[in-house]
């Protein structure tokens, strides 16, 4: 068995109080810092010069005139802010324009999906069997073939295989040289 | 699901050995005989019905034509717009105020950053620049910086927002115009040989770069001077659909009606076939119809069909069945055109013109109960 560790005592014993005690390492340097600090160089060898692109780019983002001043007379402030809120209001204008037109689009993709799911093989709907006088139970949408042509359209499968490449095609402001490829061929 | 659940159509296509391969009239042909089955007991009685004697489709001749709607496929094919919308005259003023607001606002250009001092780029930016106040060149003639920063509004009437001139002024930009009129003025002597030596020399060099320079094309192309509403360059920045003049002489999309057991996505490809030829690069969007039309005939019209038997050999192959048809439902599909032209060269259902046509183009050529039913469906642009 090992005698206990006489260290402990030590460091609290007026015995050995005399002995200096290493002070703290971040109270030797005023900066607060670990690192050594360097003392500056003097002379020829005052180290790399930083390079003149970077210097004139802290130049630029550094300019005394940043921010710049916006100063506006009354009532040019005034005409600022009609023509602000004019083209708040003509961006509404046309959003809603293509929302509008976006609207008929769909509602006139739905109704001919619901007139092609009301329609049998036939063509003829519940009404039209009616004012014809057709009386064929087996033609009716819900039942077998008639609603085919409805079943078929609604189906989504495979949908995004072979969207052509052309259709990524962003419009430009002015045409392209060639115009219009009208010789094109199979 | 029990068997009286079950209609007779599809009790007498799940017996048939082919019913994958009948066409539409034929399965309702075959289910018009009274074949509801209670139970199965009731099945079992009618069973000899369905022997294979009984198979045999009968002519159609022999009962009442069926009384039935045509159902078109028709494929809306157009050209989508290639240019961008032209802006607003309000738009361009606004484009030029925010550009100018931003020269007022943005920082100086840092020309050392981007030239060497005294590089011949650099002189050669200073000497543009000093023409044109600013690093903007498509704002005219502005400098945010002095005591004229103020005056970056334009007058009524200035063209410097038109994007025309814009591109004329960048262009101008490019082929350092300022360059040759600067230096037209040289110190030679007028009437001596230098200077006519230094203009010709001039005036090469000028027309040198200006044949460097890519022009961009107008935006008004020949078919719209023209008007050639069978070219697919006019009216670049509108969708353009494609019409034809049908036997009857009305104006109207391509269309047929269904064949045996097509869906309307294969239908409307054919028809874009059959229609307006094998040279055009086309794409039918969707399976879904985007639009639809009814039309009741002012009187009742008889249409044989022929159906083609797939088991059948010989004269008996192809039979007709006759409809009467009371009207029509056309269902539109969209389709694109990428490339090629319409040829009705090969047409198969004697169109005698085609045109591509705007919307509004579309309005005055269609009947007024065409229009209501395909004008929601087409684009303004």
């Amino acid at each position: 068995m090992q005698p206990p560790s006489m260290s402990l005592l030590r460091a609290f014993s007026p015995l050995c109080a005399s002995l200096p005690i290493p002070p703290p390492v971040h109270c030797l340097n005023k900066s607060f810092s670990t690192n050594p600090s360097l003392l500056a160089r003097k002379g020829k060898n005052k180290g790399p010069k930083p390079d003149q692109r970077i210097a004139l780019l802290r130049y630029a983002l550094q300019h005394p005139l940043t921010p710049r001043p916006l100063r506006f007379s009354r009532n040019r402030s005034l005409r600022h802010w009609t023509i602000h809120r004019a083209f708040q209001l003509h961006q509404a204008n046309v959003r809603l324009a293509q929302t509008l037109s976006l609207e008929k689009q769909y509602r006139s993709m739905a109704s001919a999906c619901e007139a092609l799911r009301l329609m049998d093989s036939d063509g003829l709907t519940e009404q039209e069997r009616e004012q014809l006088g057709v009386k064929s139970a087996g033609a009716g949408p819900e039942k077998g073939e008639g609603g085919k042509l409805y079943r078929v359209a609604m189906e989504k499968k495979g949908i995004w295989e072979g969207v052509p490449i052309e259709y990524a095609r962003a419009q430009v402001d002015t045409p392209p040289r060639a115009g219009w490829n009208h010789a094109w061929t199979r | 699901m029990n068997a009286g659940q079950r209609s007779a159509r599809r009790l007498a296509s799940r017996s048939a050995p082919s019913s994958e391969s009948i066409c539409t009239s034929c399965l309702l042909r075959l289910s018009i005989q009274p074949r509801r089955y209670a139970s199965a007991a009731v099945a079992e009685v009618e069973r000899p019905t369905l022997d294979p004697s009984s198979q045999h489709i009968p002519p159609v001749t022999a009962s009442a034509p069926r009384k039935a709607y045509r159902i078109l496929a028709s494929p809306v094919i157009s050209r989508p717009p290639v240019l961008t919308r032209q802006l607003t005259d309000f738009e361009k003023a606004f484009y030029l105020y925010q550009k100018r607001l931003n020269e007022r606002l943005a920082l100086p250009f840092s020309r050392y950053f981007y030239f060497k001092k005294a590089n011949p780029a650099d002189l050669e930016w200073k000497r543009k620049a000093r023409g044109r106040k600013s690093a903007a060149r498509d704002i005219g003639v502005y400098s945010g910086y002095g005591d004229e920063a103020w005056n970056d509004e334009v007058l009524v009437g200035d063209v410097t927002a038109e994007p025309d001139n814009m591109r004329e002024a960048l262009l101008r930009d490019a082929a350092g115009q300022t360059i040759i009129e600067a230096e037209k003025v040289t110190d030679a002597e007028p009437g001596s040989d230098a200077v006519a030596e230094d203009a010709a020399a001039l005036e090469v060099a000028r027309q040198d770069l200006e044949s460097r320079i890519d022009r961009p094309m107008p935006r008004a192309t020949e078919a719209d001077e023209k008007n050639d509403v069978k070219s697919l360059n006019r009216k670049l920045d509108r969708s353009l659909y494609l019409l034809l003049r049908n036997k009857e002489g009305r104006w109207r999309f391509p269309e047929d009606r269904l064949h045996a057991r097509e869906n309307l996505h294969q239908a409307a490809e054919r028809i874009i076939v059959q229609a307006g030829g094998l040279n055009m690069n086309t794409w039918v969007v969707g399976n879904h119809p985007i639009g639809h039309f009814q039309f009741e005939f002012p009187k009742l019209q008889i249409q044989d069909i022929p159906y083609q038997k797939p088991d059948v050999e010989g004269e008996n192959k192809i039979v007709t069945y006759r409809r009467e048809e009371y009207g029509e439902k056309v269902f539109f599909m969209k389709s694109r055109i990428m490339a090629g032209q319409a040829d009705l060269a090969k047409n198969t259902f004697d169109d005698q013109d085609f045109q591509w046509l705007a919307k509004e183009e579309i309005a005055e050529k269609v009947t007024p109960k065409y229009w209501q039913s395909i004008k929601n469906m087409l684009v303004e642009r």
